[in-house]
């Protein structure tokens, strides 16, 4: 019985500053100990082959020089196939800009815009605002229980979520979304989006096998069989301890 | 002289000896009560020397002591800013230090090495006074400090727009670094290496994917590391320059030095860099150029470059008990990287210790270590007997070595660098400590205690 999940790591070597890549090798290796394997596809400019079957795509941060030459692919290739995966329900993950880009559009300080995906209902504006450190937020699962995830931002931009989303947490420390309304993150069907670096999964092993749960309960209809975080969660406790949340 | 600069210049003399009374350390108090009483001091004080100054992401501190070596071989004098003491308070302070209550300097060269986003407080007022500088390469570091890495080559930019006679030494390999060379007022000189330095290089780190003038992915003929290589943009034809100085083959690896060919403006140069890893032999070709252009012939070039003391370059090695303890300091993922490269060749059977801090200096964001590439040191280090944890991000750095596939049998978390010690001491094996950069100063402060230490001299 050969179980693989399916991995797209989409504009890897655009999008992936900030040790994102650490959020793929997490996904690799919970999937590994437990005895299932992993397929991660590469995605950069051009179009998608639609045969390929993905149960989760990762989109993480970049650097705002490389975000324009994206907007172009974004809109070329990447559009369609994007959205339906939204709305069909495939995971997704998105980081800092990869989770900006998968929002309606961004706000310039002089009022122009540059148009994202559209894919989730939110928006985000430039400030001069920097948003910047280690921070924390709690998130709270289907069945009500609920977790704190900690990891670090790093962003300018103040990202409004519309009507349509949840938030993916509530900032229990630190700026989130943007400072003021104590919301971090989106969460829309199965994406879900933050600005949490870290990177993000490592030491946040319940929010990674929440991921891993969804997109292996989606393709095989089983649980996911349980695996132990003694590790990461001596790195979350110490990390929470320091910052006295 | 003006009065003022010359107050200024007695103020900043006469803190520094209230703080050495003091017993502070501290380099860049002088120079801030100077600026406040003369704000373009360097201005009046640079007229008497010919300037060196040094930026870049790695290597400032490395190239520069190289530099300083290449100088004094010249039988020139020279004074440098201390390393750590980069920012313009810490420029300034040199300089004070450097000059007569006259506030004359009699030194022939002054020898600066320069933070990139300070480059252009420091640079303004030299105006059109004699200046060499030298840009080693631009790399991902501290990213919660400057944002971006285009972001650094824009405030590099910023500080040379102000030299419109300077000269300008630029790594040939590195994409960011070259795109300086639009500063036409300026005479430009690279330094790179020729073709790849190892089999198997990596080129995983992508500070530089894309062309930084048309935004076209970038094509190598070869890498060396990182970003940095034989690139080139197949649609604007941005491309790199052919160096003047230049690494055309390493004849022999050794533990602690290369042996290695270089080509220096068109001679054939055998020599041994006393120093180890491929970031230090561009370290090496840097220095090797500006000795070059200051008239140094190629016989005392490499007669400088083989008598390199170990002690300025990354590793520093103590005796503990008679066991060796390796201090090694990492500040970015292209520098760990190396260290790792360097490791792999040890195969080492004793301990490893990670230190991890996240203080300001060591960058806040510690996501970096998910792209030091660990992955490739698992094989070579599985006879290691104990991996250490240390600093204020020890989990974390232990987490990352579990995501690494390293045995955690052999794992333990020590923060007190006192208890840490105490068990290397006991083990009495050989430890390469690797650290960043506030984890290094802290553990050797403690070191200290148990055994005799030399100052440090951050690399």
């Amino acid at each position: 019985m050969d179980r693989e999940l399916h991995i797209c790591h989409l504009y890897y070597d655009i999008l992936n500053l900030y040790g994102d890549n650490g959020n793929i090798r997490t996904l690799e290796k919970r999937l590994a100990w437990r005895g299932i394997g992993s397929k991660v596809t590469q995605l950069s400019f051009g179009e998608v082959n639609r045969d390929e079957d993905y149960d989760i795509i990762f989109i993480g941060g970049g650097q705002d020089f490389e975000q324009e030459i994206l907007v172009k692919d974004l809109f070329d290739h990447k559009e369609q196939w994007l959205k339906e995966e939204i709305e069909k329900g495939t995971v997704i993950l998105g980081i800092c800009g990869g989770y900006q880009m998968l929002g309606k559009y961004y706000e310039a300080a002089d009022g122009t815009r540059v148009d994202f995906l559209g894919g989730i209902d939110v928006y985000t504006t430039a400030s001069d605002k920097r948003m910047i450190g280690n921070f924390a937020y709690e998130y709270t699962k289907e069945n009500g229980e609920t977790f704190p995830i900690v990891g670090f931002e790093n962003h300018n931009g103040q990202t409004w979520l519309g009507d349509g989303v949840k938030p993916m947490g509530k900032i229990i420390k630190g700026y989130g979304n943007n400072g003021e309304d104590g919301t971090e993150g989106a969460r829309y069907k199965n994406v879900f989006a933050t600005y949490s670096h870290g990177p993000l999964l490592p030491k946040n092993a319940r929010i990674a096998d929440e991921l891993l749960e969804i997109a292996y309960e989606r393709k095989y209809g089983e649980q996911l069989p349980p695996l132990e975080h003694e590790m990461e969660d001596a790195a979350l406790n110490d990390i929470r301890q320091q910052l006295g949340c | 002289m003006s009065a003022r600069a010359t107050i200024a210049v007695w103020a900043g003399k006469f803190t520094t000896k209230l703080l050495r009374l003091a017993g502070s350390g501290g380099t860049s108090l002088p120079g801030k009560v100077v600026l406040k009483i003369c704000p373009d001091i360097l201005g009046h004080l640079a007229k008497d020397v010919k300037i060196i100054c040094v930026t870049g992401t790695n290597g400032k501190t490395t190239t520069c002591h190289i530099i300083r070596d290449m100088i004094e071989a010249e039988g020139k004098t020279v004074f440098c800013n201390d390393a750590g003491a980069n920012l313009l308070g810490g420029v300034v302070s040199a300089f004070v230090g450097a000059a007569t209550l006259g506030g004359k300097i009699n030194t022939d060269y002054a020898l600066l090495e320069c933070d990139e986003a300070a480059l252009k407080s420091i640079v303004e007022h030299f105006g059109n006074l004699d200046v060499t500088a030298v840009v080693t390469n631009v790399f991902r570091d501290q990213l919660d400090r400057y944002g971006e890495v285009l972001t650094t080559v824009n405030k590099i930019r910023a500080g040379l727009s102000q030299l419109p006679n300077v000269k300008l030494v630029l790594n040939a390999d590195c994409s960011l670094t070259s795109s300086l060379s639009d500063l036409s007022h300026s005479e430009i000189h690279y330094f790179g290496v020729d073709g790849p330095l190892y089999e198997g290089t990596s080129s995983d780190i992508s500070d530089a994917v894309y062309c930084i003038h048309c935004k076209t992915k970038y094509q190598y003929h070869y890498h060396t590391f990182g970003h940095l290589g034989g690139f080139y943009c197949e649609k604007c034809g941005y491309h790199r320059q052919e160096p003047e100085v230049a690494l055309t083959k390493v004849i022999e690896w050794k533990d602690a030095s290369s042996v290695v060919e270089m080509d220096v403006f068109g001679q054939k140069v055998e020599a041994e860099v006393m120093l180890p890893g491929g970031y230090n032999l561009y370290n090496a070709l840097a220095a090797t150029e500006v000795a070059h252009l200051l008239g140094l012939p190629n016989e005392q070039i490499v007669k400088v470059l083989g008598g390199l003391t170990t002690h300025f370059g990354r590793m520093e090695q103590v005796m503990l008990n008679n066991a060796p303890l390796h201090l090694v300091l990492v500040k970015n993922p292209a520098g760990f990287n190396e260290v790792l490269q360097f490791l792999i060749q040890q195969r080492p059977t004793g301990n490893i210790v990670f230190g991890l801090n996240d203080n300001y200096a060591d960058g806040k964001d510690i996501s970096w270590i998910y792209d030091v590439e660990f992955e490739r040191l698992t094989q070579a280090a599985s006879g290691a007997k104990h991996f250490y944890f240390t600093g204020k991000r020890a989990y974390d750095m232990q987490l990352r070595l579990k995501y690494a596939d390293f045995d955690t049998t052999k794992f333990s978390v020590e923060k007190d660098y006192k208890t840490l010690i105490t068990q290397l001491q006991q083990s009495g094996q050989e430890t390469f400590l690797v650290l960043s950069y506030t984890c290094m100063l802290e553990f050797r402060d403690k070191l200290a205690e148990f055994v005799p230490l030399k100052k440090y001299d951050a690399s």
